[in-house]
């Protein structure tokens, strides 16, 4: 076995030990149940026509995905920002490194282990959510693998910067400011969608801007449009322009020179953070 | 159990007969240690002033020094876990920090911690994997090493229930994986109980016995009196002596007296052999020069004197180890 599987495979074993992995599933279930009851409760409003269901399960869904979207992103900052740092302060790391296995080995075992923990989550989350809305509600997303994938996709994204930060910073800084990081973007992302909403280009630069900078608010767009049904975002924006300034809403699926970049800015955040751990004095 | 079973090279993982010890097979003749004017300096803070010495293979050479001397900083350029900012470091034939050669070191770090949700038997196991070690010799490996360390009855405990002195014991274990060509210990006894202390320098002797090289970095002198071959004092970054220990003990310090049937200053003619001064029915001579007793003792004779007893003094290391730091 490589010893990047080695380390991946440790990682993994850390956080079912630490009990990571069940927390995940009490929050999960907790949260779950709380959106069953919910939806059960939409669906069979007295006071609310089929038409409004029919939008207003959707939206909800969406809502309901964009806290798990938080929880993967928090997530992957929690488990990631000491996994260096404290490493090397604990000295876990001095009896790993004079191993004949390379730092890169190490740091991507890690970053591979932790990934493998967010995708599994992120799609144990996605298949509940979405089962619970189709057998309260009959409604089924349009492409409910690709908004688990997206979603695993912002964790992915945070991940990575957090482990670069964690080559250098103690854990609470990098927590902090990865936590930080990720609250900007999506601020940024409300704030590009109020400068679509009121035709304020400076502020519609800002949203932009920052889906480039750090592409979770970007790839959590993807993940919107993945769950909207077409009809839906058809009728609002025949409706009217302003549907675009919903922060809970997309107007098209994100395009693949995006995709691609989100692509290039993953391999060079990660090119950083190995090139940052192999130069590191231990 | 022996050490002796170690002796048997573990072979690794799809690297045939030959192993991963392409850099220990290259310099099969080279000293395991050998650094040049090594430097290290930190932001404005020099911890390593150039430190050049020589650690022949199969030796128990002890690293003396008094606290922030550099010897964690030389073990750490050693490793390659830090560059060096000048010098050369060859570890084993081999640039210090060579990949491939790390397969043939065990390191036992001064200041170090084992994930404390694994059980000993599973950090044993996992170096054995980082290690590259063939799987199906995993067991007999964690197993030994186990027995060696004294940790087998509680092998399945989680180290984050192991006292500091039973973590010691791990992370010896963990270092002797492998059956290294070199064994890097830093403060290896720093936490542990005599009885801890005395299983350390049975290993340490195993180790001589079976041919390894043992690289002992402490601060304890009566530790490396009983089981160095030859020791380097450094200071302030600098290697101040090298040598065994007879060499740098310099054979008798002084010599106690006791001389009947000569006047009470019988020693004014003999002022030649050294300093000698009186201490109650006794006297001291200092600074006799090596093997110069027995002339000492011919002469006093020659003079009509009776010698009743002759108690020659060594200095400790930690006399010469003082001395050395005191000197500018």
């Amino acid at each position: 076995m490589s010893p990047t599987l080695v380390i991946a495979r440790l990682t993994v074993r850390e956080a079912v030990r630490r009990r990571l992995v069940a927390a995940f599933g009490v929050i999960t279930v907790l949260l779950a149940a709380l959106s069953a009851w919910g939806f059960d409760r939409l669906s069979h409003a007295r006071n609310v026509t089929s038409g409004e269901v029919h939008v207003a399960i959707p939206q909800s869904l969406i809502v309901f995905m964009f806290m798990f979207s938080f929880v993967v992103a928090l997530s992957a900052s929690a488990m990631a920002s000491p996994s260096v740092s404290t490493e090397i302060e604990s000295g876990i790391l001095l009896a790993v490194l004079t191993r004949p296995v390379r730092r890169s080995e190490v740091l991507l075992g890690k970053w591979l282990g932790l990934a493998g923990v967010l995708l599994a989550y992120s799609v144990v989350v996605s298949a509940l959510e979405v089962g619970i809305v189709d057998l309260v509600s009959g409604f089924v997303p349009p492409d409910p693998v690709g908004a688990a994938l997206y979603l695993f996709g912002e964790g992915a994204i945070l991940l990575s910067v957090t482990v670069l930060l964690s080559t250098r910073l103690s854990a609470i800084a990098t927590g902090v400011v990865a936590v930080a990081l990720f609250g900007a973007a999506w601020l940024a992302g409300v704030v590009g969608s109020l400068g679509t909403l009121f035709k304020i280009g400076t502020l519609r630069s800002v949203g932009e801007v920052a889906r480039f900078l750090l592409p979770t608010d970007g790839l959590w767009h993807g993940a919107i449009y993945a769950l909207e049904p077409r009809s839906f975002v058809a009728q609002r924006l025949s409706q009217s322009s302003a549907a675009a300034g919903n922060p809970f809403f997309a107007t098209a699926p994100l395009a693949w020179p995006y995709l691609v970049f989100v692509g290039a800015w993953f391999v060079l955040v990660m090119a950083a953070a190995l090139y940052s751990f192999e130069r590191r004095e231990l | 159990m022996s050490l002796a079973r170690w002796a048997e090279p573990a072979v690794p993982e799809g690297a045939g007969s030959v192993g991963g010890a392409q850099g220990a097979d290259a310099g099969r003749e080279s000293p395991a240690i050998h650094t040049t004017d090594l430097r290290k300096h930190y932001r404005g803070t020099t911890a390593l002033a150039g430190l050049s010495m020589t650690v022949r293979r199969g030796e128990v050479f002890g690293f003396l020094g008094p606290n922030g001397a550099g010897k964690t900083t030389a073990v750490k350029l050693l490793l390659g876990l830090v560059r060096p900012s000048g010098g050369e470091a060859m570890v084993l034939g081999a640039p210090a920090g060579d990949r491939e050669t790390r397969r043939q070191i065990g390191y036992l770090p001064e200041l170090f911690r084992f994930p404390g949700w694994l059980s000993a038997r599973e950090v044993l196991f996992l170096h054995c994997r980082l290690l590259g070690l063939a799987r199906e010799t995993h067991p007999a490996a964690v197993g030994e090493a186990l027995e060696t360390v004294g940790l087998a009855p509680r092998a399945g405990d989680k180290v984050g229930t192991f006292s500091k002195g039973m973590q010691q014991r791990l992370g010896l274990g963990v270092a002797l994986l492998g059956a290294p060509a070199l064994v890097i210990l830093d403060e290896p006894t720093s936490a542990l109980d005599p009885v801890g202390r005395h299983d350390v320098r049975r290993v340490v002797l195993d180790l001589r016995r079976r041919g390894a090289t043992v690289f002992l970095n402490t601060h304890l002198l009566e530790e490396a009196q009983q089981i160095c071959d030859r020791v380097t004092v450094i200071d302030r970054g600098r290697a101040v002596a090298t040598g065994t220990l007879a060499e740098l003990l310099g054979g008798v310090a002084s010599v106690r007296l006791r001389v009947s049937g000569l006047a009470r200053t019988w020693w004014a003619g003999l002022t030649g052999f050294g300093t000698f001064s009186a201490a109650g029915e006794w006297v001291v001579a200092e600074g006799i020069a090596p093997g110069a007793v027995p002339d000492l003792v011919a002469a006093i004779v020659a003079r009509g004197g009776r010698v009743e007893a002759v108690v020659p003094e060594h200095r400790t290391l930690e006399e010469r180890f003082l001395e050395l730091l005191a000197a500018p």
